[in-house]
């Protein structure tokens, strides 16, 4: 009896901290302009009516409910699915000009992919893929979406004339949809602290390649994994993120200076052939 | 008297780590470096050396110092081209040294500049240079780090004791990235950006700078030990491409540590995924005798097709009472072997045998060639007697 009121009480209390949210998301499209400006046709899933590479991000508590309501602002059908989380009644098929309602509880902590799963994995790779982190941390989180882009591909995809896998070849590497020296001024990406403060990054891989990402002047700890929960608490400085692979990662800098963070296929640390145009960052700690 | 006396004192205690050198090392950058491909073809080479009379070859030279010793690094720039650094890759050195040129310094032609850090936690680290670094590192500018604990033979402090020790760095080369206007490319002081080649499709693959029947021309590859060996595996990728290491069971390997840290549980198994900047240790126990191989096998990233694959032969001591696999200067290629093995030696006689050593071949060859056109596809060992002795050699049959 008393195990069953403290249960009650527990389950009580978790109700107390729970909250339904709404979320509501434009599929909007454009092109993306790194680097040298190739005008790469481009989707994604943003918070206004207005273009932007950078998909939104949403962050909630654990436990907390999402009420997502998503437009399909484009002349394209599109889709709406989150990797590792069963929707209900999906799949969720959106026509152009119509929207959909879905209401998605998040019960574990963790970092995951929404994205556009129609015409998978081709409309996805147009750029419809987003981050959201699950967690009740208060420590600084930055997020880093990471991808490669193809022209080409991009570009067949859009005229409706897909490319076979095989020939999909990427020349430009972006976090959040910037390349280096734009990831520099992007404050949701940089990552700044103080030494001993605890700081979070989110990584989601929404592109198609592996990259692997390496730390200058700290490791860093794993603590979620959404591929290899085996890796949870490994010290890592140099880690792989797969296709559609989310990591949360923890850095305690233990001193002072600026670090650059990268993908250690070093190919990738270039665009279109310009060094250091790719995915290349710079952590900044100050006392 | 007092006050100068206590700022001394806090003096000499704020310099000891650098006051007191425990570990000088030298690395001299060159861009003369040549590389011989299993088909002859030559490939220009920048790279670390030792010594001003040292080859250039790609891996430099491995460094080695002990937890908690102070370490300098005196790199001198002979390239006679572009400036020069160091990343000391994973040792988590502060700013100034950590090699990157905008944010600490490059080493022009004919200067040195100087390094200082402690070594950290025991484990298997990389430097390589960090200027315009998909054509430096490409090029060949890199090597092993090796951080011992204070007692050398065991992992680190309350870890793995070992006996014996391998230490496998792979990576590839694409040709294209290496020709002369690539490897002699101007460059300003902290020029960026850079135009380097779009494309990496590598044609060669590498482990210690070795491919196929090189890997029996340079120590330190293959493995040859005795049964109940505890044998410590430092594997380092600096390629472009992912590896997936496949050792033989009977190894019994086990994954005990990555990036110089322990993993927080050890993992049995016989495959291991390593990516590109990425290093694992991996502790074998090998309590049978045989001889097999691990198989390497270098993924590329965007779609993980694999694109090259290379075996390390090992050899567990006494296996089936067969011949030991010895070091020798009679080479072979191609290994794999897709129809016949072409030897260095022209006249002998030889025996092809499986791995649970079955008879399967003999004949005579008089122009160093051997057919295998009819061998089923695995691995195998060949015994050849000619007229100063007999060798036995380890090959796989696509």
């Amino acid at each position: 009896m008393k195990f069953s009121l403290l249960l009650i009480g527990v389950f009580s209390l978790w109700c107390a901290h729970a909250t339904i949210l709404t979320e509501e998301l434009w599929i909007n499209n454009g092109v993306s302009n790194v680097v040298d400006s190739p005008e790469i046709p481009y989707t994604a899933f943003n918070s206004s009516d207005e273009f932007e590479t950078l998909n939104a991000i949403l962050t909630v508590n654990i436990g907390d409910t999402v009420v997502f309501t998503i437009h399909n602002n484009d002349s394209l059908t599109h889709g709406f699915n989150i990797k590792n989380i069963t929707l209900p009644d999906g799949p969720y098929v959106i026509a152009p000009g119509g929207l959909i309602t879905v209401e998605v509880p998040f019960e574990n902590y963790g970092a995951y992919i929404y994205y556009d799963d129609y015409n998978y994995p081709h409309y996805k790779s147009l750029g419809a893929a987003g981050t959201i982190m699950v967690s009740n941390t208060e420590h600084p989180v930055f997020y880093w979406n990471i991808k490669e882009h193809d022209k080409e591909w991009n570009v067949s995809i859009t005229e409706g004339d897909f490319m076979p896998i095989e020939d999909y070849s990427p020349l430009y590497f972006t976090i959040n949809g910037l390349s280096n020296p734009e990831t520099q001024d992007d404050p949701i990406s940089k990552i700044t602290g103080n030494v001993s403060d605890t700081l979070i990054v989110c990584i989601a891989n929404t592109g198609q390649m592996t990259h692997s990402l390496h730390f200058h002047g700290y490791h860093a700890t794993i603590t979620y994994s959404s591929e290899n929960p085996s890796h949870v608490d490994r010290e890592k400085d140099t880690f792989p993120i797969q296709e559609m692979q989310t990591l949360l990662v923890y850095v305690v800098p233990d001193k002072t200076g600026k670090y650059p963070v990268h993908d250690h296929n070093l190919v990738a640390t270039s665009g279109n052939g310009i060094y250091a145009n790719g995915m290349f960052h710079i952590i900044d700690i100050v006392e | 008297m007092r006050v100068l006396f206590i700022f001394l004192v806090i003096f000499s205690a704020g310099n000891i780590s650098f006051s007191q050198i425990d570990e000088n090392w030298t690395l001299i950058a060159r861009n003369s470096g040549t590389y011989v491909a299993i088909d002859g073809y030559e490939v220009r080479l920048m790279g670390f050396t030792a010594g001003i009379g040292a080859p250039v070859i790609a891996p430099g030279p491995t460094l080695r110092a002990t937890t908690g010793d102070s370490v300098k690094l005196r790199l001198f720039n002979l390239s006679q081209g572009a400036p020069h650094t160091v990343h000391l890759h994973g040792l988590d050195v502060d700013q100034a040294n950590d090699g990157v040129p905008h944010l600490s310094f490059e080493v022009e032609h004919d200067s040195s500049g100087y390094y200082y850090f402690k070594a950290p936690h025991p484990g298997t680290y990389l430097y390589h240079c960090h200027v315009i670094s998909p054509v430096h590192v490409q090029g060949g500018m890199y090597g092993i780090i090796i951080i011992d604990a204070e007692d050398p033979t065991i992992t680190w402090d309350g870890g793995y004791a070992f006996d014996k020790e391998y230490h496998w760095m792979t990576s590839e080369i694409d040709t294209i990235w290496h020709n002369d206007t690539i490897i002699n490319h101007e460059h300003e002081m902290d020029g960026m950006p850079h135009n380097i080649p779009k494309y990496y499709e590598p044609q060669y693959f590498l482990v210690n700078g070795a491919m196929d029947f090189q890997h029996e021309e340079k120590e330190g590859i293959n493995v040859h030990e005795g049964i109940e060996t505890k044998i410590l595996l430092r594997l380092i990728s600096i390629g472009n491409f992912a590896n997936k290491y496949t050792f033989p069971p009977e190894l019994n390997a086990t994954i005990i540590s990555s990036d110089g840290r322990p993993l927080p549980t050890a993992e049995e198994s016989d495959t291991l995924w390593i990516f590109p900047g990425e290093r694992y240790q991996v502790l074998c126990n090998p309590l049978t005798e045989f001889i097999d191989s691990v198989q390497v096998d270098y993924h590329e990233l965007t779609m993980g097709a694999a694109k090259g694959t290379q075996y390390i032969n090992v050899v567990i001591e006494g296996v089936f009472d067969l011949p030991k696999v010895e070091q020798t200067s009679i080479t072979f290629y191609p290994n794999p072997s897709q129809s016949y093995l072409q030897f260095s030696e022209n006249e002998f006689t030889y025996t092809v045998f499986s791995i649970s050593g079955a008879l399967i071949q003999q004949g005579n060859s008089a122009n160093g060639l051997v057919n295998t056109q009819h061998l089923s596809s695995g691995n195998y060992l060949i015994k050849i007697e000619h007229s100063v002795g007999a060798n036995t050699f380890f090959f796989n049959k696509e």
